[in-house]
C-alpha cells in the first residue's frame, strides 16, 4: 500500500499512522468552528496565492486566494457562533482529478469549521493543484502545530483498502467527480452516524433574454459574450457548471438575429483570449456534433469558427447533457423564461443568464418548484465558487448544531 | 466498380481522382438513402442530395470514432453476414462494422488483389508471427485475430511462429524453412511481434529468410524504446536474416479490405486504385500540402454496407509526393496517433479508468 503525504509533505506513510494521528487531540486543544489557528493559517495561504508570481502562472488561483482572506472566511462562518455550532469530526474528501482547485475550497471550508480533514488528491493532479500544495506547505512553517496534526492531503493509487479505511473512520465523506466516482466510493461503507455529501454528474445551460439583448448596447453584448466564453471555456466546457446549451427567450425572428450576433461575438471573444483548440479536441467536437445529428438531437450543425460549433436542437427540451466537446453549444428558442420548466430535470445545476429582471428569474424559480437547477447566476459567474454549492450550504453541512436548553 | 485487372497500383493521381470522385459521390447518395443517421448528419452539415463535388477532398467525411459511438449501417439487420469489431488503443469503446454478403466478398477480393502486387499470383507458404490461440480462443477474439484471419487466406501451409505459451517455436520455424525456405514464402504479423519474436530469434539462430516476403502492420511505438524505425527495421532484417522484401501496411477495420501498402523501396505507403488519402490540417480541416503533416482521411469505394467510404482517422500522417515513387499516386507515411486531449471536468476523478 503506497500512501504519500502531500500536506504536510512528509512523504510515504501508512494508513494506521495517518488515522492515529488524525484521531489525536491537537496541540492547544480541539479545533472549534472559526478556530483562530485555522484562520491564521488560511490567511497565510491566501497571501501566498495572491502573490503576483503565482497568479500570473495560475490565474485560477486568484479567486481561491481571495476566498481565503480573513474577511471572506469570517463571512463564510455560519451562525450561531456561540459554541452551539460544532465540527462534525473527521471529513474525508474525494475531489475530482482535473478541476485543480475544487479540493482546496471544499477542504478550506471544512477546516474553517473546525474539522479534521483528509483529502485524497489524484497523483495526476498537476499545475494549479501543485501550486496550491506548495502554498499550503510554505504557510505551514509559520502555522500553529495543530494545523499539521489535523489537516492532511494524501495521494494513493488504486488502493481500495485505503479508501475503505478512510471511509470507515470518517464522520462525513465528500465525494466530487460524477456518478461513477460516487458509486465507486459508495461501495465502501461509512459508519452508521456518518453521512455522504455527493456531487454527481450535473449539466448546465444558459438563457438569454432576446428583448434584454436588444436593449443592451454593443459593449454590453461584447462583454456578455466574453463572460460566457469564460464560463464555457475555462474548464474546456467540461465542468458541471459550464453551459452546454443556450436558450433564447423571445420571438423567433429576433432570437435568430441575436443568436447570429452572439455567435460571432463569442468566436471573437475566444480568439481575443488567445485560446486555441488541440487537434484531438477538434476531432472530438466533430464526433460529438455529428453524433448529435445522427441521433436526431440536432437538425443543423454550424461551424462558426474553429473554436465555436453550434447545434440547432430538434426538440428544445432535449439538450445534450453529456459533454460533446469544447465549444459545442446547442441552441433553441423558447417564448417565455418559464418554458424552461419543461427543459429542466434533477441533473441540471447552473443556469447562467443575460438580460433578465430579478422578477423574471424569481418567477422561473417558482415554476421550477425544486425539480432542478441549484444556481441562477449571471454570465461570467458560472465557475465562481460559493460556500453554497449544488444547493448545499457547505459550512452548515460541515457542522452540526448542539441543542442547549 | 472494377479495379484494373493486372494490379491495383496502376492509376496516376489525376486518373484515380477522376475515377474515384463519381464512385464516391455515388456512395454518398447510396448511404444517404440507406443509412438514416448518416443522412441526418449530411443534412445537418448542409450537404443536400445532389450536391456537386469538384474534388475528393471536398467530400463530407465522418470521424472514424463515430463507429464506436453509433451503429451506422446501410443494410437491414437480416442482411448482416459479418459484424466486425475493433477496440481502439484508447479503450474508448468498440467500433462495429456491419457487412452484407456483397461487401464481405468485395473486401476479401480487394485485399487479395492488393497483396498480389507484392506476392504475385500464386498462393505462398505462410509464416504467421502470432500464436494459433489468437484465432482459436473465442474469448480473446480481437482485431488482431481478425487481421490474422483475413491475411491467412492469402497463404497456404501455415506455420505459427509462437507456441501456445507465446514463445517462439524454433523447431517449427526450422521445419518450415527446410520445406519452403528456398522459394518465395509469405511472412505476416504485427510489427512489434515480428521484431521481437521473429527478427531477434532468427538473427540469433542464423535463419535464412532471404526468400521471404514480409507484410506487417501495427505502428512503431513499442519499438521506439529499442530505437527501431522503418529504416532500421529493414536494415537489420536484411543484415541479420537476408530478408529484403518488406512491406508495411496501414488499414483499419472501418475500411476492411482496404490497405495502404509500402512500396518495394520502403519508406512510403501507397494507395490502391480504389482508395486514397487526404491529409487535413486539424485547425482548418483544409487539405494540407505535400510535406505538411496533418490528420489522415482515408477514402475507399469498398464500404457499401456501412458509410465508411470517407473517414477522418485520428492518425497523423504526411504525403511525401505524388506520382513520384515506386507506384503511381500519393505516397505517404503514418506518423503516429494524435495525442489524446487531456480530460477535464467534474466527472473525472481518480479511480476512473486508470490508464494514466
Amino acid at each position: 500500500m503506497s500512501l504519500a503525504a502531500r500536506f504536510p509533505a512528509t512523504g510515504p506513510t501508512g494508513i494506521d499512522a495517518l488515522l492515529a494521528e488524525l484521531a489525536a487531540v491537537p496541540a492547544g486543544g480541539p479545533l472549534t468552528v472559526g478556530d483562530e489557528r485555522v484562520i491564521d493559517f488560511l490567511s497565510g495561504v491566501s497571501k501566498r496565492l495572491l502573490d503576483p508570481a503565482v497568479t500570473r502562472r495560475h490565474p485560477e488561483l486568484g479567486p481561491l486566494g481571495f476566498f481565503l482572506r480573513r474577511a471572506e472566511l469570517l463571512r463564510a462562518l455560519p451562525a450561531p457562533a456561540d459554541g452551539r455550532r460544532q465540527p462534525r469530526g473527521l471529513i474525508f474528501h474525494v475531489p475530482p482529478a482535473n478541476v485543480d482547485t475544487i479540493f482546496a475550497y471544499s477542504w478550506a471550508l471544512a477546516a474553517l469549521t473546525g474539522n479534521h480533514n483528509v483529502v485524497r488528491l489524484s497523483a495526476r493532479a498537476a499545475g494549479a493543484a501543485e501550486a496550491v500544495l506548495a502554498a499550503l506547505n510554505e504557510a505551514l512553517a509559520g502555522a500553529h502545530p495543530a494545523i499539521g496534526q489535523t489537516q492532511r492531503i494524501v495521494t494513493y493509487g488504486h488502493d481500495a483498502e485505503v479508501t475503505e479505511r478512510l471511509s470507515a473512520a470518517c464522520d462525513l465523506r465528500v465525494i466530487w467527480g460524477g456518478d461513477r466516482a460516487v458509486n465507486d466510493v459508495r461501495r465502501h461503507p461509512i459508519r452508521p452516524l456518518a453521512r455522504d455529501l455527493t456531487f454527481p454528474d450535473r449539466a448546465s445551460f444558459a438563457a438569454v433574454s432576446v428583448p434584454g439583448w436588444a436593449a443592451a448596447d454593443h459593449d454590453a453584448r461584447r462583454a456578455a459574450a466574453a463572460a460566457f466564453a469564460a464560463d464555457a471555456y475555462w474548464f474546456d466546457q467540461a465542468a458541471c457548471a459550464s453551459p452546454r446549451a443556450v436558450y433564447w427567450i423571445g420571438p423567433d425572428l429576433a432570437a435568430a438575429r441575436a443568436r447570429a450576433e452572439f455567435d460571432a461575438l463569442l468566436a471573437a471573444a475566444v480568439r481575443d483570449r488567445g485560446w486555441a483548440i488541440e487537434p484531438a479536441m477538434a476531432v472530438q467536437n466533430r464526433v460529438g456534433a455529428y453524433g448529435a445529428a445522427a441521433d436526431g438531437t440536432a437538425t443543423a450543425i454550424g461551424f462558426v469558427s474553429d473554436m465555436v460549433t453550434t447545434l440547432d436542437l430538434a426538440v428544445p427540451a432535449a439538450y445534450p447533457r453529456a459533454r460533446l466537446g469544447t465549444g459545442v453549444f446547442a441552441h433553441a428558442t423558447l417564448a417565455r423564461l418559464t418554458d424552461l420548466a419543461g427543459v429542466v430535470d434533477r441533473r441540471d445545476q447552473t443556469l447562467t443568464y443575460f438580460g433578465f429582471s430579478a422578477e423574471e428569474l424569481r418567477d422561473l424559480a417558482t415554476a421550477l418548484a425544486g425539480r432542478g437547477i441549484d444556481r441562477i447566476v449571471p454570465f461570467g459567474a458560472a465557475l465562481s465558487f460559493s460556500p453554497v454549492w449544488d444547493g448545499y450550504d457547505l459550512p452548515r453541512e460541515f457542522t452540526k448544531i448542539m441543542t442547549i436548553r | 466498380m472494377s479495379v484494373t485487372a493486372e494490379g491495383v497500383f496502376g492509376r496516376a493521381q489525376a486518373d484515380k481522382e477522376a475515377w474515384l470522385l463519381p464512385e464516391l459521390t455515388g456512395l454518398i447518395e447510396h448511404h444517404r438513402a440507406h443509412c438514416p443517421p448518416y443522412a441526418r448528419i449530411l443534412d445537418a452539415i448542409g450537404h443536400r442530395p445532389g450536391t456537386p463535388y469538384a474534388a475528393v477532398a471536398d467530400l463530407p467525411w465522418l470521424p472514424v470514432r463515430l463507429f464506436k459511438t453509433h451503429e451506422l449501417k446501410s443494410i437491414g439487420d437480416g442482411e448482416v453476414v459479418k459484424t466486425l469489431s475493433s477496440s481502439g488503443t484508447t479503450g474508448a469503446g468498440v467500433s462495429r462494422v456491419f457487412l452484407d454478403r456483397a461487401a464481405a466478398t468485395a473486401q476479401t477480393r480487394a485485399l487479395s488483389r492488393t497483396m498480389r502486387a507484392v506476392l504475385g499470383p500464386a498462393r505462398l507458404p505462410m509464416m504467421i508471427v502470432d500464436s494459433r490461440s489468437i484465432i482459436t480462443d473465442r474469448t480473446a477474439y480481437s482485431a488482431r485475430g481478425a487481421g490474422v484471419l483475413g491475411m491467412a487466406t492469402l497463404g497456404r501451409d501455415h506455420v505459427w511462429v509462437l507456441d501456445e505459451r507465446g514463445e517462439p517455436d524454433l523447431p517449427a520455424i526450422r521445419d518450415f524453412l527446410a520445406r519452403h525456405g528456398q522459394a518465395p514464402f509469405l511472412i505476416f504479423g504485427f510489427t512489434f511481434l515480428v521484431w521481437r519474436f521473429l527478427y531477434e530469434p532468427a538473427a540469433a539462430a542464423g535463419f535464412d529468410l532471404s526468400h521471404g516476403v514480409l507484410v506487417h502492420s501495427g505502428g512503431w511505438k513499442r519499438l521506439a524504446a529499442a530505437a527501431v524505425d522503418g529504416v532500421e527495421f529493414r536494415r537489420r532484417f536484411a543484415d541479420g536474416t537476408g530478408l529484403r522484401r518488406i512491406h508495411n501496411f496501414y488499414g483499419m477495420v472501418e475500411q476492411i479490405g482496404t490497405i495502404f501498402l509500402e512500396g518495394p523501396e520502403g519508406g512510403s505507403l501507397y494507395c490502391p486504385d480504389f482508395a486514397d488519402v487526404v491529409i487535413r490540417d486539424p485547425a482548418t480541416w483544409r487539405e494540407a500540402p505535400a510535406g505538411t503533416p496533418g490528420l489522415i482521411e482515408v477514402v475507399s469505394t469498398l464500404p457499401t454496407s456501412h458509410p465508411g467510404h470517407v473517414l477522418l482517422t485520428e492518425d497523423l500522417g504526411v504525403v511525401h509526393g505524388v506520382d513520384d515513387g515506386d507506384w503511381p499516386g500519393k505516397r505517404f507515411s503514418v506518423l503516429g496517433r494524435l495525442p489524446r486531449a487531456e480530460a477535464r471536468g467534474c466527472s473525472d476523478t481518480i479511480g476512473r479508468g486508470g490508464a494514466a
